[in-house]
Formats: structure tokens, sequence, C-alpha cells
């Protein structure tokens, strides 16, 4: 039986450098032509938001996308192509950011062991992180702002057992 | 030449579609399977369909099946455009009848080289 508890943390079947390398085919793809996400850690913003899609297979968790907010809106009018005077809503920063998440997350799934299903994407405050060594989370920056991808396995439920997906 | 971008985020479908504009298709769009039905039947049938795999209400794997079940659909190429990546995956799109697929994240010059595959790059980018 593989569930979250049972599975091999995510520690041991994926590593930072693999994170940055799917993340160094994404963003110019969908961000634009020589924009990069640099492993570089700078200092959080005071208020985050972040998009994520969860995998479920022989491991479960979920990829999430964490910047600030205006970061989120730069990264839409990037992803979106966008000129002043033309203005992004919330819902196309929600649609652009979880858009983001879901190419790393069904690229980051190709690389796990075994047949997982990626589920669509979410935005707004990130899900709770399970174990602690079932975390692969690699710090960085685009145009010098705070930007993680965190690779989380799924929280336990308060129970013991775990959440329905 | 008509192009059908289902895709159920917005900015994926700007980004296929203002490529696929770019090399002179006409262009509609649909955020899922079933939407993307409702265009065909209106009549409006085109020469390609881009597909994202993961989507509410009805999926592309879903899409697939339904326009090949349709005979009236046969003409129209069918390219799966995903995350999915997996090569169990693509053995099932292309089982159900999808012709081409690439993988997001692409350029457009990865976009242009299916369409010369499938013989849909209309002369004018060719050339």
């Amino acid at each position: 039986m593989t569930t979250a508890q049972h599975a091999q943390p995510i520690s041991l079947l994926l590593d930072p450098a693999t994170v940055q390398s799917i993340a160094d085919e994404v963003w110019p793809s969908l961000v634009g032509d020589g924009e990069a996400f640099v492993p570089v850690p700078v200092a959080p913003p005071a208020e985050v938001v972040s998009a994520w899609v969860d995998i479920v297979g022989p491991w479960t968790g979920s990829v999430v996308l964490t910047c600030s907010p205006a970061t989120a809106r730069a990264l839409t009018e990037n992803v979106l192509m966008t000129r002043p005077p033309a203005v992004v809503d919330d819902e196309d920063v929600a649609d652009a950011l979880g858009e983001l998440a879901n190419v790393l997350g069904g690229n980051i799934k190709s690389v796990l062991p075994g047949e997982s299903r990626l589920g669509l994407p979410r935005v707004g405050t990130a899900p709770p992180r399970g174990r602690l060594d079932d975390v692969c989370a690699l710090a960085g920056q685009w145009r010098g702002d705070f930007l993680t991808i965190t690779v989380q396995g799924t929280a336990p439920h308060p129970s013991g057992t775990e959440v329905p997906q | 030449m008509r192009a059908l971008v289902i895709d159920d985020s917005r900015a994926m479908r700007r980004i296929v579609g203002t490529i696929l504009t770019d090399f002179g298709y006409e262009v509609r769009e649909a955020g899922d399977g079933r939407q993307a039905l409702d265009v065909l039947e209106e009549g409006w049938t085109p020469d390609l369909c881009c597909i994202d795999w993961n989507m509410p209400v009805m999926d592309g794997l879903q899409f697939v099946f339904a326009v090949r079940a349709t005979p009236a659909y046969r003409q129209v190429t069918l390219m799966m455009v995903t995350t999915e990546s997996e090569t169990g995956q693509i053995v099932k799109a292309l089982a159900a009848g999808a012709h081409e697929y690439l993988i997001k994240p692409f350029t457009a010059d990865a976009l242009r080289d299916k369409l010369a595959l499938l013989g849909l790059l209309p002369e004018e980018v060719t050339a």
C-alpha cells in the first residue's frame, strides 16, 4: 500500500537541481524570452500568494509556487504579454499563476516514479506541509523579487488518516 | 486555416492562440472539452484542435474520444498540448485518435515544427 505516510519522501525522489532545470524550461517559454527563475534566495515579503497543483500517486503531495501579490501580478503581465495601459485583474492573476504551477507540476510529476494524476491548479494560501523530510524547496527570485517552488508531501489528516482526494 | 484552442487556462489559450494567429490561422477558443464540442456542433469545423489534457467538465482525452466517435469530424487534426509527458499518457492519447503531442512548456518553433509535420503550416509561413 502506498500512502503519503508510507511512500518514499520527496527528498529521496527529487532534488532542487531537477526542479531548477524544469524552471529553466518553463520561464522562457511561459514568462518570456530571456526570463529566468534565479535560485538565489531573497527575503520573503510580508504578504504572499501561492498557486499549486496536487499530485496523487505513489508519492502524494503538491507543487507550490509562492510569491508576493505584486510579483504575481508582474508574472501575469508577462505571461499574458499585456502592455500599459492594459491591466490584469485578479482572475488573470489566478489563471496565469495557476498555469505556471500547472506546467511546473506536470513536469515534476513526469520525473517521479510510477503513474500519478495531476490535479487542477488552485490559488490562495498554500496547503500545509507534511513530514519535515517530505519537502523539496527551491528558494529563489525573479527580477530580484522573492519566489519559491516547493514540492511538499500532503499533511496527515488530524485523525491520522489521509485526506480523501 | 482554422484552429480551435481548448484549454482551461486563459493564459495558455492566449499564448497558443497568438502563435497560431501569427501563422495565419483563424482561431477560436474553448475552456473545456464540452465547450469545444459546442463549437463543433455550431458547424465551425477547424482544421486543427490544440487540446489540453487536464480540464474540468470534460478533459482532453474525453474530447478526443468524442470527436473520433463522430464521422463528421473525421478530417479534424487533433494535437494534445499538455504537461502530461509520460510515455503511457502519450500512447493513450494517440491510441484514442490524437495525431500529435506537444508537451508544455513549448516554444513557438516547437509548435511550428509539429504543424509542419502535420502538413498544417500555411505556405506563407513555410516559405
